[in-house]
């Protein structure tokens, strides 16, 4: 079986913006992202939540496109948008139909070009972004659980471990001054990719594209953080309380590979083989049969779309009458299992059909039953702005198929040592006497 | 100084000449035991999208027992005669595929989807799901302990809390005022319960098997014809449920939850079924009202006063009666604020013809968005999925549009009025009544409920 091929065509701006496009003719709907290289890892220090609130800025005005009149000009040409942030990139992106592609091109150059807002857009936006924060986190049972409860357990260079959602306090002293000085260093054509996929003709995506980008002017390269970690030498617990949910929950993470590191690939196929749905070796051991826990879930979230410290985790809710040492034991006797045991090339060959089924679908498919081709954007954008290779998404499938069982094993063997890992224990309030060891270890 | 906005719209690039949108052909055939069966070509990558359901889900089974088909439906995925669990898990692993298994009010599915090169295993699989789940005991004690820890916590989520009292509100007597089991009624359930759902819901007579993507349609009606024709069953008698009452006059139901950082608003108020011919009227209404980001609502209670970040209004296509609601969770000082402004809008709407350049952007949403389903094979599979639940005419894909386009501010006004009851509207807080207590009673008569649904003095 043939993977299927991306038609992609490539150029670059004269002031450095990359011009990805991938035509087909399924649709007449264009998707158009921008991605700039920027993402809350590398927000400045003392402005958590920082690259967030600016992604929600991005929507209130630009020079000719007044605060409203970006998401009204998309919405009443029949099409929809969003925007979110990342750990080292921030995407925006539309999907319209195709006759309205020079809008929202011109659009997205408008606010690339220069970001005109205001005290009460940003007030407004603190306001919207600390309701979100609520919705999400605060006022949800597990609300952020792992994605905020995780980092600062697991990490220590401030890059990686801090609140990504960001402090109230610091949202609240965000001004309008350090708007401005993170546009001008970040946001800018030569720290960023363009791309334009569906119904276009690549000589009119990319003559849009130079009409109206082209005379962006293009900046210094921005300085990135250094998000490396000093080396990890012993196992790393943390402790968060549930104020609102019923079951105690554990989240076990391992910090990866780097990317496009040897085994890198073995470590996606090993990832399957724990989390792959019910299959997985993790749902199955301590769901299915040990009936430890009610659910488990996770895995590594997009492989492809993060450039630094990333883990694969595993989320477990256990039963109340199951103590946390019972149940990272229970987990404990999984992951040794693989690291003695291996796997047969049976299951492998089960998990590289899967893989290559999701690939497929992720090079198809939409964001919450919206925003076609969503996927093959974002895999196109990573591999341009990480690798500087966004044919990357023709190929990379190829390295995950040739992975052997014993390259599974090793990865196992070398990652999945307790000294690479971190554990969050969020135990209900009322729950906290079932999770016995939680007092000698507060982090 | 800023420059004059009313300058700009001169520098929007025009729409060029619209690409004509084309539904793919719906090939239609039915087995002689009464199995409806369409198929879609989409060649876009190798894979395709699947859905077998059946026309009867809670509402039909709810003189029983709340949530038994959902329980039934977990179940149906958890052993066959010839599978038990672990294998069907692998098994699917092995064709490259998802599966779920789901109930809602008026429908039980089993939703797929999987690499096109093993279509015809997975359907086998699918098959045998439908027909022989064998229902294993200890499979079954499993399920229940987890559905049982599943009720208890969605009795800590506040969107769970309110949809759940709105639909007490609203229905009253009929089955649609329960959306989910007590922890008593799990513990209640038993094996032949979910099998004589299964006997009666899981029957050729009673379902369609939809089918989408990189399939060839003589091939797989072929597949289809050698795996499903042997099957048998008939359409059960549909339970008649009365009409609910529709409530009069806006009252208040506030759902006490200590501690609680922020409100849940949910308003609600009946309104009709997709085969209603007041329905694309309504869905062009609500989308200008608040289901769309540049709608009156969004751009008011968030863009303008910040008060909330996901505001949305929603009509909700049941099959026996829909209603309509609005949802916003906002800051716990600006509840009265926030209702105060979800009113003054639906009152400007009942009261004031829509300016013509709004009505046509909102047209343009409506029109461009249903198009986008064209866009990827499960969003074909959700359209067509539509058409066949609600047994909509063949061309509704293609003539949804022209139906949109004829709208006018006057139908807009007059749906608003005869579907935005205002006066009517329930209204539905969760929060920590300490917070927002005094707010809530400017908007009507109060009950104060707990999370567990037990009315507080």
């Amino acid at each position: 079986m043939k993977a299927p091929q991306m038609a992609i065509e490539q150029k670059m701006l004269s002031n450095g913006l990359r011009v990805v496009i991938a035509p087909d003719s399924v649709a007449p709907v264009v998707t158009v992202g921008v991605y700039y290289k920027i993402g809350f890892r590398l927000e400045p220090q003392g402005r958590s939540g920082f690259a967030h609130l600016f992604e929600h800025m991005m929507f209130q005005g630009s020079a000719n496109a007044p605060k409203m009149e970006h998401i009204k000009l998309i919405n009443s040409s029949g099409g929809v948008l969003n925007g979110s942030t990342m750990y080292d990139v921030t995407n925006y992106y539309e999907a319209v139909p195709s006759n309205a592609l020079g809008r929202v091109l011109w659009l997205e150059a408008d606010r690339m070009r220069t970001l005109k807002v205001d005290d009460e857009n940003l007030s407004n936006q603190r306001d919207v972004v600390k309701e979100e924060v609520r919705v999400n986190v605060l006022n949800q049972p597990y609300g952020g659980f792992p994605w905020l409860d995780m980092p600062p357990v697991a990490f220590r260079n401030w890059a990686n471990a801090h609140n990504y959602y960001g402090d109230f306090a610091d949202l609240d002293a965000a001004t309008l001054a350090d708007v401005q000085a993170f546009f001008k260093t970040y946001y800018l054509p030569n720290n960023a990719v363009l791309l334009i996929l569906g119904d276009v003709k690549p000589e009119e995506g990319f003559s849009l594209a130079e009409k109206y980008f082209a005379d962006i002017p293009a900046g210094p390269k921005p300085p990135f953080a250094d998000p490396a970690e000093p080396g990890q030498t012993e196992e790393r617990r943390g402790h968060v309380e549930e104020k609102f949910g019923t079951l105690p929950a554990i989240a076990i993470g391992y910090v990866l590979p780097p990317r496009r590191s040897p085994e890198w690939c073995a470590m996606g196929l090993l990832d399957q083989a724990l989390h792959g749905g019910r299959a997985g070796r993790i749902h199955r051991n301590l769901v299915l049969e040990k009936q430890i826990a009610v659910e488990t879930e996770g895995g590594v979230d997009d492989i492809f779309g993060y450039n630094g410290p990333a883990q694969m985790t595993t989320k477990i809710l256990h039963k109340p009458e199951i103590s946390a040492d019972a149940t990272v034991a229970a987990f404990d006797a999984v992951i040794q299992e693989i690291q003695e045991k291996g796997i047969t090339t049976d299951e492998l060959e089960q998990l590289k059909i899967k893989w290559r089924s999701d690939y497929y679908a992720m090079l198809e498919g939409g964001r919450d039953g919206y925003m076609p081709k969503y996927g093959l954007m974002h895999l196109l954008a990573c591999f341009s702005l990480f690798d500087g290779e966004p044919e990357l998404v023709n190929t990379i499938l190829d390295g995950f198929l040739r992975v052997t069982p014993e390259q599974v094993q090793a990865a196992a063997k070398k990652y999945l040592r307790q000294e690479n890992r971190a554990i969050v224990f969020r135990a209900p309030a009322n729950l906290a006497a079932t999770s016995s060891e939680s007092k000698k270890e507060a982090a | 100084m800023a420059t004059s906005p009313a300058q700009t719209p001169n520098m929007v690039p025009a729409l060029s000449a619209e690409r004509p949108v084309n539904w793919p052909k719906r090939v239609k055939s039915k087995l002689a035991n009464g199995l409806e069966i369409v198929v879609v070509e989409s060649h876009s990558i190798p894979r395709f999208h699947g859905q077998l359901f059946f026309r009867s889900g809670e509402a039909a089974v709810s003189d029983r027992a709340p949530g038994l088909a959902e329980m039934t439906a977990t179940m149906v995925r958890t052993g066959t005669a010839k599978r038990a669990s672990r294998q069907i898990e692998e098994d699917l692993r092995r064709l490259g595929a998802d599966l779920s298994s789901s109930a809602g009010q008026d429908t039980s599915a089993i939703s797929f989807g999987g690499l096109s090169e093993f279509a015809e295993p997975l359907l086998a699989l699918v098959n045998e799901l439908a027909r022989e789940a064998s229902f294993p005991e200890a499979e079954f004690e499993r399920e229940r302990r987890q559905k049982l820890e599943e009720v208890k916590l969605k009795r800590t989520e506040p969107g769970f809390l309110a949809g759940e009292r709105l639909r007490k509100v609203l229905y009253g007597d009929h089955p649609y005022a329960k959306v989910s089991a007590s922890e008593t009624e799990v513990a209640a359930y038993k094996i032949a319960d979910l099998q004589t759902v299964y006997r009666e819901a899981y029957t050729p007579a009673n379902g369609a098997l939809l089918l989408v993507g990189d399939v060839e349609p003589k091939a797989i009606l072929a597949s289809v014809e050698k795996i499903f024709a042997s099957w048998s069953g008939k359409k059960p008698a549909a339970p008649a449920s009365a009409a609910p009452a529709k409530p009069r006059g806006r009252r208040v139901y506030l759902v006490h939850v200590p501690g609680a950082v922020q409100t849940q608003i949910l308003c609600g108020c009946h309104s009709i079924t997709r085969r209603h011919p007041d329905w694309v009227k309504l869905g062009l209404t609500n989308s200008l009202y608040g289901g769309a980001f540049n709608s009156r609502l969004v751009m008011n209670i968030r863009e303008a006063k910040g008060y909330t970040y996901s505001p949305r209004s929603s009509v909700n296509a049941l099959q026996q009666h829909g209603y309509f609601s609005v949802s916003a969770a906002v800051r716990n000082d600006v509840v009265a604020a926030s209702l105060t402004e979800i009113f003054y809008e639906i009152d400007k709407l009942r009261s004031l013809p829509v300016p013509e350049a709004e009505l046509a952007d909102a047209r343009n949403y409506l029109t461009g968005v249903f198009s986008m389903g064209l866009a990827t094979q499960d969003g074909l599979l959700s359209q067509i999925g539509t058409v066949a639940l609600n047994e909509l005419p063949d061309d509704y894909l293609e003539t949804y549009r022209d139906k949109v386009r004829a709208l006018t501010p006057a139908d807009l006004q007059e749906t608003a009025q005869k579907y935005f009851d205002s006066a009517n509207m329930q209204i539905v807080l969760v929060g920590d009544r300490s917070k927002i207590e005094t707010q809530a009673t400017l908007f009507g008569d109060l009950e104060i409920y707990d999370a567990q649904g037990n009315r507080l003095p």
